[in-house]
């Protein structure tokens, strides 16, 4: 297993500056991710990793090893490419023994690690098979069994669930991470597909042009994010703007135009007028339908119900709390039509200040 | 965990120390050695033969001069040349591109029958240099040859006093070369045409526009790139093509007025002035119409498939068109008739047909010493030309699609400067510039015969290999590298099987123009041990008993030998063979 470590990486490609500056540290044998919208350079931050670009600025290490200039073929870095990149007059069988006849190993070894990447990506008995004789998925496993076959010291994926369709992805999703944790490879996963990545990463590194805007795991990106930005990309959420009015060690309390919600106090410097955005997730509101009015509850309060979607396991809710527009999960079966009063309360371990941005 | 995000670099992206770092790490020194390598071919066999004329045509005895351009100018004969070739060339391609327009509309535009045999017929043409048919021709157009007894047998002529159709060669060259260029320009026009974005033209329609309007107002203007292209590209091939007129004796051109003045390259300068002039006057033509055309450069937004987009036009319009496209193929192919019948023919006097025929041309081609020489010649240089082409081609496009070295598109550029740059300025600039030295084309011309055929076919060998690696998905040569296969092993094994059969159809043509040159042919073959095919022609179509016929048979030859190279690199190359001709 092998760190790799970026430093400061930038990259211009043509005229246009693609990375800005990326410096990350994956640890040995993690599940890594880089999420981000399309032409955010996170897969021109996959292709430097590869060694199909090297960067104009900056550094990368493999463990201790400075391979900013080392070329593809010396890197052992296997890569999913994107369309599965399978060389069409090879069989199934050749693609995957590819880069183990390139390394001359004996052929009894060449045999034994094909036979074992084609079982660990359950493709027995397709070997003879043209690359265009599989199906999508069938594809994307001989992609997948060619890299883990050369047993590489990282791995890369390029969004390689993103041709897949969706059962299939879901699907797909849930064995690559047993895979990875099965083999134990440090990989690095480029997707723009937040679901992906929450469902899959042991780290998420979040980029939006050209620079990474928050490393963490799953659960800190989704429930403290540390922008707006990175908010509203891993899901859903209520952004509201508002203003601080007083500042406390363990308490915010932060004046919106329908009230006043008290939160804790965010990693970044306030102070009492400062305006903030805050944020909560639609799951995260807490309905209450039938409410005892007289009981004075923190961060709540009465909404009018202006839509419920019923999706089955849940309940969408949009409401609205004065003027401002409230998005909540429910999720137990709503009684009663439209127009209910009901009340909406906003746990302070569940709302999260952002900086307020500057458009 | 860093947090914070790196300083924004703030340098541009062309800094010094960032090229400097590029040229260190991502071009490999096998790479950068074979750019260079092929640098020095261009500088040796491209750069330095016009840089020689150059230097002759404004330096003489160390001082800086123009009088032999002032002498170029001032001298009548040469005067006449000039207009001679301006008018030759302006009138090939007004009425080559005013065939060519409506043909590839309607092959393109109308559903038609027969349309995959029209589309053959129309680049039969091809398969013969416009010269080994004037030679044929010249003999159909003689004052009692077939041509007139076929006028005096249906009473359109006096039999006593039939026109002297070779009194004006002039106009028989502009048929010639019209008939000849006809496919080239066809296939440029076809090319425009299906680039234009179908939903312009049906925007026009919605908006009311139809029938000639629709093509004047939309159609016409939407094709100009292709236009130019194919203007240019025949008022190049015009202007400079040597053999036609040389072979109806009409020297009012510049290229026959280069021609003889081969023999004293190196004693009077005004040659090379004059080389250099024509030069100067195509790159100036073909650079005007690259410039036109990227001006005019349309984004064409692909069809969904199955749509042809043909329309059916009523039954009497459809016969109508296809007929007369008929009628110009059957011209078209007609000097090739002429040069078939001219080989066969044992007695052809004052009959409109041979009256006996006869094998014995062709028989004679294996026997008679300068035939089968100029054969047996005109194989090996053109196989070595071919074998060259592929490898630089390929060495090339490699470099150029996959960005492997610095300044790729000059690189590109200087492989394209061959269309350019008509044959007989470099074959002329090797005479002066190799005289002398080993390779002096007066002592022995094959490495310069063969090198000059590969430099004039390297466009097409190039733009074959270039779209033989645009289908290469250039993730798959990525995928081997990143399983460990160095980049050499990635081309053997993954590249080349992909793109080997643009390699063959490219290499075949190359073999095929190159038994066919013209111009190369006729002035860098001095001494007849080294003649190749088509200066034996010209050689033989000067003798008198027999001598047409034998040039015929060659011919013949020739043309089947293009014929089914054609054909075959059609098969390999699919529809893709259209890019190779186009501008």
């Amino acid at each position: 297993m092998m760190a790799v470590r970026t430093e400061n990486i930038v990259k211009y490609l043509g005229k246009a500056l693609v990375l800005k500056g990326i410096s990350v540290e994956i640890k040995p044998g993690e599940f890594f991710f880089v999420l981000g919208p399309s032409g955010c350079g996170k897969t021109t931050f996959l292709r430097v990793l590869a060694g199909f670009l090297f960067p104009d600025e900056g550094r990368v290490f493999f463990g201790e090893r400075d391979v900013t200039f080392v070329p593809p073929h010396k890197r052992n870095a296997a890569m999913v490419f994107q369309h599965y990149a399978l060389f069409p007059h090879m069989s199934v069988w050749d693609n995957v023994a590819y880069g183990l006849k390139v390394r001359k190993l004996p052929r009894s070894e060449i045999e034994r690690r094909v036979r074992e990447a084609l079982r660990l990506v359950r493709l027995e008995g397709f070997e003879r098979r043209l690359p265009m004789q599989l199906s999508g998925g069938q594809q994307q496993r001989v992609a997948l069994a060619r890299a883990i076959a050369v047993h590489p010291n990282l791995l890369l994926l390029d969004e390689p669930l993103s041709n897949l369709d969706a059962k299939l992805r879901a699907e797909m999703r849930s064995e690559l991470k047993s895979l990875q944790r099965q083999l134990g490879v440090t990989t690095v996963y480029v997707t723009h597909d937040q679901k992906e990545a929450l469902a899959m990463a042991d780290r998420i590194a979040v980029m939006k042009d050209g620079q990474i805007v928050q490393i963490g795991t799953p659960t800190e990106l989704y429930r403290k994010p540390n922008s707006r930005f990175v908010a509203e990309f891993l899901g859903d959420a209520n952004v509201w703007e508002g203003r601080i009015k007083n500042v406390h060690s363990d308490l915010v309390t932060v004046e919106l135009p329908f009230g006043e919600l008290k939160c804790h106090p965010p990693s970044f410097p306030v102070s009492e007028g400062g305006r903030v955005l805050v944020m909560i997730r639609p799951e995260a509101v807490a309905v209450e339908v039938n409410c005892s009015e007289n009981i004075e509850v923190t961060n709540a309060f009465t909404a009018r119900l202006e839509q419920a979607i019923y999706l089955g396991e849940a309940t969408e809710i949009v409401a609205r709390v004065g003027e401002t527009i409230v998005k909540a999960l429910h999720f137990r079966p709503l009684d009663g039509g439209l127009q209910n009063e009901i009340r909406l309360r906003f746990a302070p371990d569940d709302l999260t200040l952002l900086p307020h941005e500057v458009a | 965990m860093k947090s914070d995000l790196g300083s924004l670099p703030t340098t541009s992206p062309f800094s010094l120390t960032r090229s400097l770092r590029r040229i260190r790490h991502e071009y490999s020194p096998k790479t950068l050695a074979l750019w260079a390598g092929l640098w020095l071919v261009f500088l040796a066999f491209l750069f330095y033969p016009i840089a020689f004329m150059l230097k002759g045509a404004v330096i003489y005895e160390g001082q800086f001069t123009l009088d032999f351009f002032k002498l170029l100018l001032r001298d009548p004969q040469l005067a006449d040349a000039l207009k001679g070739s301006f008018g030759l060339a302006l009138t090939s391609t007004a009425l080559t591109l005013a065939l060519a327009v409506p043909i590839a509309y309607a092959m393109v535009r109308y559903r038609l029958p027969f349309k995959s045999v029209l589309n053959v017929l129309l680049l039969v043409p091809m398969i013969s240099p416009p010269f080994v048919s004037a030679i044929a021709v010249r003999k159909l157009l003689a004052r009692f040859g077939p041509i007139n007894q076929l006028l005096i047998s249906l009473g359109l002529v006096d039999p006593t006093n039939p026109p002297s159709w070779l009194d004006y060669p002039f106009w028989g060259i502009v048929v010639l070369q019209v008939l000849h260029f006809l496919p080239i320009a066809y296939l440029n026009c076809v090319a425009a045409l299906s680039r234009i974005d179908r939903s312009l033209e049906e925007a026009a329609q919605s908006l009311g526009a139809s029938g000639f309007r629709l093509f004047r107002t939309v159609t016409l203007p939407l094709m100009t790139p292709g236009l130019f292209a194919a203007g240019s590209l025949v008022f190049i091939l015009a202007f400079t093509d040597l053999g036609t007129p040389l072979v109806f004796n009409y020297t009012r051109v510049v290229a026959v007025q280069i021609f003889h003045r081969v023999e004293q390259a190196l004693e009077d300068p005004t040659g090379y002035a004059m080389v250099l002039l024509v030069m100067a006057l195509s790159v100036a033509v073909f650079w005007a119409s690259k410039r036109w055309a990227e001006r005019w450069q349309v984004q064409t937004i692909p069809r969904a498939s199955g749509e042809t987009g043909e329309r059916i036009l009523p039954l009497p319009f459809t016969v109508l068109i296809t007929a007369s496209i008929l009628l110009v193929t059957f011209f078209a192919i007609l000097p090739n008739i002429a040069v078939l019948l001219n080989a066969l023919a044992d007695r052809w006097f004052m009959t409109i047909l041979p009256d006996r025929w006869t094998l014995r041309y062709f028989h004679q081609l294996l026997v008679y010493p300068l035939a089968a020489t100029s054969i047996r010649n005109s194989l090996l240089y053109s196989l070595a030309s071919a074998l060259l082409d592929i490898l630089l081609g390929l060495a090339i496009a490699y470099i150029v699609v996959r960005r492997k070295a610095p300044l790729p598109h000059w690189l590109d550029g200087a492989a394209m400067l061959p269309l350019a740059i008509p044959g007989i300025v470099v074959a002329f600039g090797y005479v002066g510039a190799f005289a002398n030295t080993p390779l002096d084309p007066r002592q022995n011309p094959v490495l310069l015969l063969i090198i000059a055929y590969a430099i004039r076919r390297l466009p097409y060998m190039v733009r074959a290999c270039y779209a033989g690696l645009q289908q290469v998905s250039e993730s798959l040569e990525e995928a081997s590298l990143n399983l460990g296969a160095s980049p050499f092993w990635t081309f053997v094994k993954v590249t080349l099987p992909q793109i080997v059969p643009h390699l063959i159809a490219g290499g075949i043509m190359a073999f095929a123009f190159a038994m066919l040159e013209v111009s190369d042919s006729l002035i860098l073959a001095f001494d007849q041990r080294y003649f190749p095919i088509t200066k034996a022609i010209y050689a033989l179509s000067n003798r008198l008993e027999g001598g047409v016929q034998m040039a015929s048979a060659m011919g013949v030859l020739g043309m089947l030998v293009l014929a089914i190279s054609m054909a075959i690199s059609t098969r390999l190359m699919g529809r893709r063979m259209g890019e190779v001709f186009r501008m």
